[in-house]
């Protein structure tokens, strides 16, 4: 694996996507896509764990290796880079509902490395960063809706 | 399955236990799907319809 100078790295995001228990349907789909994100070069996989909580509230961590048939995803685990540690397990499965399993995803933004490095550049420092859900602008859309409703009946 | 030993004994990088985010836990529940309003959602995210008021 090509070492990335620290300068030049993109933003590393995580996910956690949990299956409640009974509800999972894996058909390959989810390996197929995050394959194609990776060989397209938009992003680079660092880390994947697949976590179990227990009903008792234990949680069992899993490595990608771990997994019998990795399919596609075999070239993507020789390429990880280990980032999680231990105590991550735990704070990520904080999350989890007792009897679920999850997927931990995390993963460097390749995409946003170039204008990361300029700002670099530029003298900018990262304050902020985050995620808007998309239920989060649906409510505030909803919100200026009821609004501007009220406003006309009044 | 125990954890590599490369991750035993490391400082984490997550720091503090993760909540759960309410919203994505809203969108994945069943009921009313939030796809009937993609075209809205897109609609407030599109260039040009500023709909900001401070």
């Amino acid at each position: 694996m090509t070492e990335t100078p620290l300068e030049q790295l993109g933003p590393v995001d995580y996910v956690v996507v949990e299956f409640p228990a009974g509800a999972s349907n894996f058909t390959g789909e989810m390996a197929e896509e995050l394959v194609r994100l990776v060989n397209s070069g938009t992003i680079r996989l660092i880390d994947v764990l697949i976590l179990t909580k227990n009903e008792d509230g234990t949680v069992d961590a899993m490595e990608l290796s771990d997994i019998e048939e990795l399919g596609e995803l075999q070239a993507l685990e020789a390429q990880l880079a280990e980032l999680l540690a231990e105590d991550d397990v735990e704070n990520l499965a904080a999350a989890m509902d007792p009897g679920s399993t999850a997927g931990v995803l995390i993963w460097e933004n390749l995409w946003a490395a170039p204008f990361a490095a300029a700002a670099r550049r530029s003298g900018g420092q990262l304050i902020a960063t985050g995620r808007i859900p998309i239920q989060a602008i649906i409510a505030s859309i909803e919100a200026d809706e009821a609004t501007a409703t009220a406003t006309e009946g009044a | 399955m125990p954890l590599r030993r490369a991750r035993v004994g490391r400082v984490g990088v997550i720091g503090a236990p993760v909540a759960k985010t309410a919203v994505v836990a809203k969108a994945v529940t069943p009921g009313p799907s939030p796809v009937a309003k993609t075209a809205v959602v897109a609609a407030a995210v599109t260039p040009g319809r500023g709909r900001r008021r401070i």
